[in-house]
């Protein structure tokens, strides 16, 4: 393959890839997650599961557009990019919604759930990263969400969908496989743009390393809320 | 104290079985021939490998004997006689017998006499965790030299009849079949001293990383066919229960394959991280992968970020020798030394992804003249 990132990129890239790798093992260790894992996750699992992602879901593009409005004019390619995709998923929670009513929840329940402990930390940080000015390192928390949502899409969903007696409720989980490659390029094409002093790097991995952290204590709040 | 690997040896038993003849050997089930062998014999990529029981399904040699031998070619190719061993250190996934330690059959077959000696237990990474008892052990001048010997006998446990034993066996178990055309029998043995022989290769360093913690249980036997964790082989009232069971079955959980890949570039990129690795310098690498890995996208992820290592550079011999388990990295090790072009300086990095429960282990060696 093309090798075209600059050495920053390059070796963040490296750092982020093991920030992944770190993040996959801790929520294999999660309580919902081990329970998906072993076979043993039941109906009301995954129903906890998109009850407590949702606030997230939802809060999600909004940090990705406080960030576009972060960015000055010296970054407007980066902002353009950022807009677009708070375009992209702005209502994405609807689709979630629609599975945890299809896996047979109450709409007006998760409609009235309140963030746990662990998005209320993420959601916290995301926005207080996302108003610094030109927030670069919000690169690190898309390439933990992002590369979530694949995770979701190609191990999860059909995980669950062997697992949950319910059809048609995995539709917001299996959504994320689409335009796979597309991402990765446009990630990469990101990385090159804005990483390219070793301060950059390290706030990128940073970040990253962060949102992983808080995105596990979600997780697990699931099971201590219960 | 530095330590070398100054001589290897290898045994493979009987001739090349070729992926046509694979069957009549191990048996169809219930007669009827595999649907899934020429899928999972294409994904791996293996043509020909060997197997230690004929047709008749007799043991034409035992786990400890090909051990042996092994061991036997390596030294017959060193320096050293039997008497001037020091340690034996020795691996396999299943011995002949459940009890004692494979490593006292391996030095009674082998008649050496007086050796301090090691067993270590696992499945692919056991001969790399045998290896590693050896260098620490010269490293910590606590010995001058170590034979380190890994054999695996796996095709005992893939005989038609295994499967056919089996409650409901008819519908065979995607999981428990996927080895039985992936597995083959073989040993492999290094020598390990205190000082170079001619042309040998230095240990640079060999480190693991287990991730037993996070994930379950991926490669096993012991478990029942229905596992819900809490019930192995050794809990049923007879033994013939937990065979009807499914749980002396070998099984791979084919969902967890695509961690190891990863948990592989993981550990290659902490040691990148730890300076242990410069993928520059890199001149070969000696890898227990199927060949298929090398072009996931995980791959194409590792060359964007700078640190892919070019294919020519890529040594197996699996696709001839078979998987051989814990075996594997030695046979290769010793048919790259006797084979391949290398010159003084080279960097050579050899990978051990286990699959068992997430266990990989890494070893740079470089290349020295005495």
């Amino acid at each position: 393959m093309e090798n075209t990132l600059n050495p920053h990129a390059q070796n963040c890239l490296q750092a982020l890839m093991r920030c992944w790798f770190d993040f996959e093992r801790r929520i294999q260790r999660v309580p919902i997650i081990t329970r998906l894992n072993a076979g043993k996750f039941s109906n009301d699992d995954y129903l906890a599961l998109l009850l407590n992602l949702r606030q997230q879901v939802i809060e999600g593009s909004r940090w990705i557009a406080r960030s576009a409005s972060s960015f000055d004019r010296n970054h407007a390619q980066v902002r353009s990019i950022a807009i677009g995709h708070a375009q992209d998923e702005h209502k994405d929670y609807l689709l979630l919604e629609k599975d945890f009513v299809n896996a047979g929840g109450n709409l007006t329940t998760i409609e009235q759930a309140p963030r746990n402990a662990g998005s209320e930390a993420l959601h916290a940080y995301l926005m207080y990263r996302a108003s610094q000015p030109n927030p670069i390192d919000m690169l690190g928390a898309m390439w933990i969400i992002e590369g979530l949502g694949q995770k979701m899409a190609s191990e999860w969903a059909e995980r669950i969908d062997a697992l949950i007696p319910a059809k048609y409720a995995t539709q917001f989980m299996r959504y994320h496989s689409e335009n796979d490659e597309t991402h990765m390029q446009e990630l990469y094409h990101l990385l090159d743009l804005t990483c390219t002093s070793t301060a950059a790097q390290t706030s990128i991995v940073k970040t990253a390393t962060v949102v992983g952290r808080l995105y596990a204590m979600q997780l697990e709040e699931i099971d201590s809320e219960n | 104290m530095e330590v070398f690997i100054t001589s290897s040896g290898h045994f493979l038993p009987g001739p090349p079985v070729t992926n046509q003849a694979m069957e009549e050997i191990l048996g169809k089930v219930h007669g009827k021939p595999s649907r899934l062998r020429k899928r999972i014999l294409q994904s791996n990529g293996i043509q020909t490998r060997h197997y230690a029981i004929d047709a008749q399904h007799n043991t034409t040699i035992s786990n400890s004997q090909m051990a042996a031998k092994a061991a036997q070619n390596c030294l017959d190719n060193s320096y050293l006689s039997k008497p001037a061993v020091q340690l034996l250190s020795c691996a396999t996934s299943q011995g002949d017998i459940v009890l004692p330690g494979f490593g006292s059959m391996v030095q009674a077959d082998l008649q050496l006499a007086d050796i301090e000696l090691h067993t270590s237990h696992g499945i692919c990474s056991s001969s790399m965790m045998a290896l590693k008892a050896a260098y620490t052990s010269i490293k910590a001048e606590d010995k001058q030299n170590g034979l380190v010997v890994a054999s695996e006998l796996a095709s005992r446990l893939f005989k038609a009849s295994r499967y056919e034993a089996v409650n409901n066996s008819e519908e065979l178990d995607f999981n428990a079949e996927f080895l039985r055309w992936m597995l083959s029998d073989g040993a492999g043995a290094l020598l390990l001293e205190n000082r170079p022989r001619k042309r040998c290769f230095r240990i640079d360093w060999i480190r693991g990383f287990s991730h037993a913690d996070a994930f379950p249980v991926c490669m096993s036997v012991g478990y029942p066919k229905h596992n819900n964790g809490d019930k192995s082989w050794q809990d049923y009232p007879t033994y013939s229960e937990a065979e009807r069971e499914g749980a002396l079955l070998i099984r791979q959980d084919v969902r967890l394959l695509e961690q190891v890949v990863k948990l592989g570039v993981d550990g290659f990129l902490r040691l990148i991280h730890e300076q242990f690795i410069t993928p520059q310098n890199i001149n070969h690498v000696l890898c227990h992968y199927s060949s298929d890995y090398f072009r996931s996208k995980i791959f194409d992820m590792l060359n964007k970020a700078g640190v892919g290592i070019a294919e020519h550079k890529w040594y197996s011999n699996l696709a001839t020798r078979g998987n051989t388990g814990c075996a594997s990295l030695f046979i290769m090790l010793d048919e790259f030394s006797r084979t391949q072009q290398y010159t003084p300086g080279d960097t050579i990095i050899c990978m051990v992804p286990e699959s068992g429960r997430f266990n990989n282990v890494f070893m740079q060696l470089t290349v020295v003249d005495e």
